[in-house]
């Protein structure tokens, strides 16, 4: 009301309304695209499906053929007066609408595995997610320890950074083999991998917020009598909290993204299974699914991360949490009965 | 304005009225709390070693309010920094109740420019913080004396705000409550009005006065602002900068208990201008040219324009 309200501005925030919309538009536009492209002929469908055959010798029903083939092929058996062929204009197998991806991705968690043994869907699924949820847990398990201790003690920082700093640049998927060779082909090397491309990244990126912790703080701690452990727990923790936590949801995305190079060393399993073997089918919709998939779990464990952090940290914004409100509401009764 | 208070008959601020000369009796009669000897304070920079303290020496009295004053980079915030020992010297001695003092500690409270209030904890929680590292009383009497001292602030139904939820006066309040909490036997508070508007700032100074009045403790107050200083304080120490050492200590005439309205008082005018002048010397001498040209039309001056 107050002020207007326009599209672009500078830095600042948009209203409410437009940042949903967009939000909403940001998905709903490659969707469009997707499905013009599908749908409407005109855009590119290049090939042809045939739907009969009429006198050609060449191709079968339900071939799929590059569309100048099909008009050389329909002029010379019109020359030669023969019955043409007719078909549907598609686009290529590798290129599924909308529709199949969908329908791909109901039937794919109904259908049963095409070989006894093999594992259903949903079972690649939780499989790839353990697998992801283990290195990530291993790496943080000693990755933000370390991290932190780098950040607070030069002497931590200058024993492991430099190092640390070389070895990230080794390809995470380099140690593949050797990581079968060391730990077996099952999900051991899998795991290590994930935790070989978090970790190092993880050391350097928790130091360096922690290092952003505001020396004042620790400062006016000290004027309070605090000393080093205090400092460490009371001070610098919770100060760089929100931070850390920003972090590790953005290392847990780099974390996914080594998982399909871990997936594919030593036997084979999970989505990436799944997927190699959809694609030798040729049934390309069930991989554009499997991918979604993915893309589905990672964005909502980030959403969901997002949701609690808000809550964790709403001091940031001087609100109360959830849980500390109830434990506020608790101790009034206490302070009342003081008075 | 300044010309015009000095064509007044002003009395030297080395006048005393019988009750300020008692009060200093008083207060010189009460046991050292700090002694501070030949404090220096060297650093490196890309042009050789600079000085920045050389052989600063003073003693504060129990119950005394000091305020420290002087050029900015005379090194006012360094010598406190010191004081707190966040900060090394390079030569010297800090004895406080006759022990040396080596590392920061609970025992000089500490008041910063910078709000410095945990901003994860509540008000409540950021005052029980030194009673809980003391180790010295358990949880439930800490959150007692902490609310107390919300109390003397004027603060205890904010107890369970965040930081971020309250004013930056407000956040000073709870930040000198949290340092009184301790119990320290100096309070160094450094420029800690300094970030505030006129107004809160005039406040703070009522509320800081208010609280000395009634709590046993001593203080040190930086400060660039002189009628703060001589308002609040019972001495004055100016430093002089390049290298920052004591250029005098003055005991400030002004009766106590003090109120806004001594502003204009005699005692108080002579004191502040003293003071400016000490700071600020040959101030004709030391003022940058302006070359400024003139801009506008004659006829517009006084907001008229040409033609109306």
């Amino acid at each position: 009301m107050k002020k207007p309200d326009k599209w672009f501005v500078f830095i600042k925030e948009i209203a409410p309304g437009k940042r949903r919309g967009l939000t909403v538009l940001s998905f709903v536009l490659p969707l469009l695209i997707w499905s013009a492209i599908s749908y409407i002929p005109a855009l590119w469908h290049p090939e042809v499906r045939i739907d009969e055959v009429g006198d050609t010798i060449y191709f079968e029903e339900g071939d799929r053929v590059d569309i100048e083939t099909f008009r050389l092929e329909n002029a010379k058996l019109k020359a030669a007066g023969d019955e043409v062929m007719s078909g549907t204009r598609v686009n290529p197998v590798y290129f599924p609408a909308p529709h199949k991806v969908a329908q791909a991705l109901y039937y794919a968690f109904i259908t049963p595995p095409q070989r006894t043994g093999e594992a259903w869907f949903h079972q690649s699924v939780i499989h790839s997610v353990k697998v992801v949820f283990w290195g990530f847990f291993l790496s943080s398990l000693f990755g933000v320890p370390l991290g932190i201790l780098c950040g607070v003690f030069r002497f931590f920082s200058k024993l492991t950074e430099p190092f640390i700093e070389f070895f990230r640049y080794f390809p995470a998927p380099v140690f593949g083999a050797l990581a079968v060779a060391i730990l077996g082909i099952n999900d051991a090397p899998k795991v290590a991998i994930i935790f070989i491309g978090t970790f190092f990244q993880q050391v350097l990126v928790i130091a360096n917020t922690t290092r952003t912790v505001e020396y004042s703080m620790i400062e006016a701690a000290q004027t309070l009598g605090a000393k080093t452990g205090r400092l460490l727990f009371k001070v610098v923790i919770p100060a760089c909290l929100p931070k850390l936590y920003m972090d590790m949801r953005i290392l847990l995305g780099w974390a996914w993204t080594y998982l399909i190079v871990a997936e594919v060393v030593g036997t084979s399993t999970g989505i990436s299974w799944f997927i190699n073997q959809q694609a030798k089918y040729r049934l390309f919709e069930n991989v554009y699914a499997a991918i979604l998939v993915l893309g589905f779990i990672g964005l909502g464990t980030d959403m969901l991360l997002a949701l609690i952090g808000r809550s964790l940290f709403a001091w940031e914004e001087g609100k109360h949490s959830f849980w500390s409100r109830r434990r506020n509401r608790s101790q009034e009764s206490i302070g009342e009965d003081d008075e | 304005m300044n010309s015009l208070v000095n064509n007044l008959a002003l009395p030297s601020y080395k006048e005393q009225s019988p009750e300020v000369k008692a009060w200093f009796d008083r207060l010189k009669q009460q046991p050292v709390v700090l002694e501070i000897n030949n404090v220096s304070k060297e650093f490196e920079s890309e042009s050789g070693p600079q000085q920045v303290l050389k052989d600063v020496s003073f003693k504060v009295h129990k119950r005394e309010f000091m305020s420290i004053i002087g050029p900015s980079g005379c090194g006012k915030s360094t010598l406190i920094r010191i004081l707190a020992c966040l900060e090394e010297m390079s030569d010297g001695m800090i004895l406080l109740d006759k022990f040396p003092v080596r590392e920061p500690g609970a025992d000089r409270g500490m008041v910063f420019q910078k709000y410095t209030l945990f901003p994860w904890l509540t008000v409540k929680k950021n005052v029980m913080f030194g009673l809980e590292a003391s180790g010295e009383m358990g949880k439930f009497e800490s959150e007692r004396m902490a609310l107390q001292w919300l109390d003397i602030v004027g603060l205890k139904k904010y107890a369970d705000h965040y930081p971020a939820q309250l004013s930056g006066g407000m956040q000073q309040r709870v930040a000198i409550a949290r340092a009184l909490a301790n119990k320290p036997k100096v309070l160094l508070m450094d420029e800690p009005f300094g970030a505030l508007d006129a107004q809160t700032r005039a406040k703070m100074q009522e509320y800081l006065l208010h609280i000395w009045e009634n709590i046993d403790i001593t203080i040190i107050f930086i400060t660039h602002d002189l009628e703060e200083a001589v308002y609040l304080s019972d001495r004055v120490l100016v430093l002089k900068a390049n290298p920052g050492e004591v250029q005098e200590i003055i005991e400030v005439p002004v009766p106590r208990p003090r109120s806004p309205e001594q502003f204009l008082s005699p005692e108080f005018l002579s004191t502040k201008i003293y003071l400016e002048q000490l700071i600020h010397p040959k101030l004709e001498e030391t003022r940058d040219e302006f070359k400024v040209l003139r801009m506008i039309a004659k006829d517009m001056q006084g907001g008229r324009v040409g033609n109306g």
